[in-house]
């Protein structure tokens, strides 16, 4: 089953013996590690969560190690019962902040082979090495040592915070204390999400506490503080522009923002221009194709596009498709979004149930344009052929677009038009025969097999 | 396509014993500093291990009894695991737990010294989101189809689906679907090989295939095998051994592992070994971990290696185990 953060990604195999001076070394920081989560441990099941010794130790060990959840969980405790003023009972998340811990054992029991080295989550590779981040135990709370905590506000760091015991605050000292909070959590992460940019709990605890900003501030400062996370992820995707916590994570922050809760508005606009920028600096990057296939059909929605803008519009997103093919047909990220934009010709006909229809952008389209459309597509898509006659893209479209033409036509491939399929498929079996079951299957579904 | 293999190089073979090994020596590593840095993925590695073993014919290899009073160690008052004592609760600990005890056939002693199977299941069904139908992972609220999917497993492993509002759990993977077949980790993401996997065995443990566009689906899922025979997660990225698991069990599912050339795929996952001292690495010549490990053997089993146990491709463990505890 899925799991977190931790594993072997990219590191070279090295021999595993240490010298007896690492294997002190690593000795004397398991010491200083465990010696940590005991009084983490010891700290959590007395209930001194408002004390601000806990709070300090989770910030130690969060930056030794990212990926220790139970202490991001020890740390919301701390806020929740601590630093955060009471006006707002807990979060507005989560269902109730008490765990019954599982053993009062402390001591890490014999795990029969636990991984020293494991795991990820399906979704891709995880952080590099779970460990490395952050700084040793000694300068851990040492703010100014991280020149990217200094981006925005990083006020007094939460660790200097008293627990807010005085129940007699005024709504302006609880809000500018919570925000102090919030800011500086946001600020403490930061170091980490670059150092580990996979791991799902840092990703988490960020947006926990931006929903702190919701629960318990004014909808006009809460979204300032939400308003600048899109600063961040920006930061992160120009770092990696595939990374999908990243895009997953953007997405939300956008809804977030475009919520009443925030007095929002919509951002379709601005987020297809984000769109337009990350193509044009990548045009492999399929995650922003992708989010732009989404933003698509609301982005017309709301513009209130009629026929004609609709259809100025597909011209569009067709031009600039042809103008990427050409000079990158190998490249799969382009030819899943130009297959996007054909299902809008293709899905009005092909009510396939099993897949939401993509008819979103020319709805309206006669079916006779819709023809034209397909037909001039496979012609572009031939000429592609002069330059590029050894790309099985190519060959793959060709094949996929004609059966659509003559489906949309209502009507079998001729015994002229099956010569050419069966040629298309020929170039396919030759070009990529790691698929040769496919196209077999292809082969027997067309009924090719006498014209092979 | 058994005896393709034996057209492999000849140092391209499955060391079993090193794997054996290896996976044996993982508790042994006290002294070193990931062991402990990697804490949190405790139950979660015995699982992996301790299903690599199985894969490879050894399942006595890890002893018994220590296993279940490690995994029930884990288990707090609210049925929930953590990853090991001390830790808190998960889903993903959770399922670990669940999949280890239905692998050494220990539901009864769950019942007896645990907090017993239906308060597993309350603790399960009690993460799912009721407007939704998708799962959090804990109590702090984070969703994700991984989640969804660990429910469900756990869930009919335990016989208890009941406790969840199944539907609604299939309509949200539904919303998952990309129009490229794949499924994305909530509505609206990008299609990813691993949470195609958790989807489609999801939809497949709620017996719900007839969503899935296999043809759309299949193409996808066959186009990340890149040369050199690796499969990557998705378009235009790297390789990884993980992936000889998400996606080749995906295709299994929907009947398609025909699509990509799977010599070539068990070539790969053999030069991810490390042949001296056991393990699958990412790629060749990388650090071994044993999640890795795992899925490489879990691929190389679905590919009908010679000398593996045939795993279950909806819930990566042992047919063997998945047939006893559901009665197929």
């Amino acid at each position: 089953m899925a799991d977190h953060g931790g594993s072997q990604h990219g590191i070279a195999r090295t021999s595993r013996v240490r010298t007896e001076e690492q294997r002190q070394r690593d000795l004397g920081r398991i010491a200083k590690y465990r010696e940590l989560e005991d009084q983490a441990r010891a700290l959590a099941s007395r209930g001194e969560h408002s004390t601000p010794e806990l709070f300090q130790i989770t910030t130690k060990l969060l930056r030794l190690n990212p990926e220790y959840y139970t202490i991001w969980n020890a740390r919301r405790r701390c806020l929740i019962s601590g630093s955060f003023s009471n006006s707002s009972a807990g979060s507005s998340r989560s269902k109730g902040s008490s765990t019954t811990s599982a053993t009062p054992n402390t001591a890490p029991s014999s795990a029969k082979c636990s991984s020293p080295s494991s795991a990820t989550t399906p979704p891709g590779p995880g952080p590099q090495t779970a460990g490395k981040s952050g700084t040793t135990a000694d300068d851990a709370g040492d703010e100014a040592s991280n020149p990217i905590e200094n981006h925005e506000a990083t006020p007094t760091p939460a660790e200097a915070k008293a627990p807010a015991a005085e129940a007699t605050q005024t709504t302006e000292a609880t809000e500018a204390q919570d925000l102090s909070v919030i800011k500086s959590e946001l600020a403490f992460t930061i170091p980490l999400l670059l150092e580990s940019p996979k791991c799902y709990w840092i990703w988490s605890y960020r947006l926990w506490i931006l929903e702190q900003a919701i629960a318990r501030l004014p909808a006009r400062q809460a979204r300032k503080v939400w308003e600048e996370e899109l600063g961040l992820v920006s930061m992160m995707l120009g770092r990696d522009r595939r990374n999908f916590h990243a895009w997953g994570y953007r997405r939300h922050v956008v809804d977030q923002l475009e919520s009443t809760a925030l007095h929002g508005s919509s951002m379709v606009e601005t987020e297809f221009a984000y769109t337009d920028s990350m193509i044009k600096t990548d045009l492999s990057n399929f995650s922003a194709w992708h989010r732009r296939s989404r933003l698509i059909p609301r982005l017309l929605e709301e513009r209130g596009a009629d026929a004609q803008t609709r259809r100025e519009f597909f011209n569009q997103e067709l031009e600039l498709i042809h103008n990427a093919l050409n000079v990158g047909p190998e490249d799969q990220s382009l030819w899943y979004y130009h297959q996007f934009l054909v299902l809008n010709l293709v899905s009005p006909n092909q009510p396939n149930p099993t897949t939401p229809s993509q008819a979103l952008i020319v709805p309206d389209l006669p079916l006779a344009d819709r023809i034209g459309y397909l037909t001039s597509e496979i012609n572009l898509i031939d000429e592609l052929l002069e330059d590029y006659d050894d790309v099985k893209s190519i060959y793959e479209a060709l094949f996929e677009y004609r059966l659509y033409q003559t489906q949309l036509e209502g009507r079998q491939p001729d015994e002229r038009e099956k010569e050419e399929l069966a040629r298309w498929l020929g170039k396919l079996k030759q070009l990529d025969p790691m698929r040769s079951g496919r196209w077999a299957d292809l082969e027997k579904e067309v009924g090719l097999g006498v014209y092979m | 396509m058994a005896q393709s293999f034996s057209q492999l190089p000849e140092d391209l073979r499955l060391v079993k014993s090193a794997h054996v090994t290896y996976i044996q020596s993982l508790d042994s590593r006290k002294d070193e500093y990931d062991y402990w840095l990697t804490e949190h993925l405790r139950l979660n590695g015995l699982y992996w291990g301790l299903t690599s073993l199985h894969l490879l014919g050894q399942p006595d290899a890890l002893p018994r009894a220590e296993t279940i009073d490690f995994v029930l160690s884990c288990q707090h008052e609210t049925g929930g695991f953590g990853a090991a004592p001390g830790h808190d609760a998960h889903m993903l600990s959770t399922v670990s737990a669940v999949q280890i005890l239905a692998m050494v056939d220990a539901f009864d002693e769950l019942e007896t010294r645990g907090k017993g199977k239906a308060q597993v299941g309350q603790y399960i069904s009690n993460l799912q989101n009721h407007e939704t139908g998708t799962f959090a992972g804990d109590e702090w609220g984070e969703e994700d189809t991984r989640f969804l999917y660990g429910a469900l497993n756990a869930l009919s492993l335990l016989g208890l689906l009941e406790l969840v509002d199944v539907d609604k759990a299939v309509q949200h993977v539904a919303a998952c679907a990309n129009f490229d077949g794949g499924y994305g980790v909530s509505p609206g993401a990008e299609s990813h090989s691993g949470q195609i996997f958790t989807c489609v065995a999801a939809l497949t443990i709620a017996g719900r295939q007839d969503l899935i566009d296999k043809e759309r689906l299949g193409r996808w899922l066959s186009e990340r095998q890149i040369a050199g025979g690796g499969l990557n997660g998705r378009p235009e990225k790297k390789e990884d051994v993980c992936y000889s698991w998400w996606v080749l069990s995906s295709l299994e599912m929907i009947g398609k592992t025909h699509w990509i050339d799977k010599d070539q795929l068990a070539a790969f996952i053999l030069r991810c070994q490390d042949p001296e001292r056991g393990g699958i690495s990412d790629r060749p010549g990388d650090m071994v971990d044993v999640w890795h490990t795992v899925f490489g053997l879990a691929g190389l089993s679905l590919l009908k290696y010679p000398g593996l146990q045939p795993v279950d491709e909806v819930y990566c463990m042992p047919k063997s185990t998945t047939a006893r505890v559901l009665g197929h």
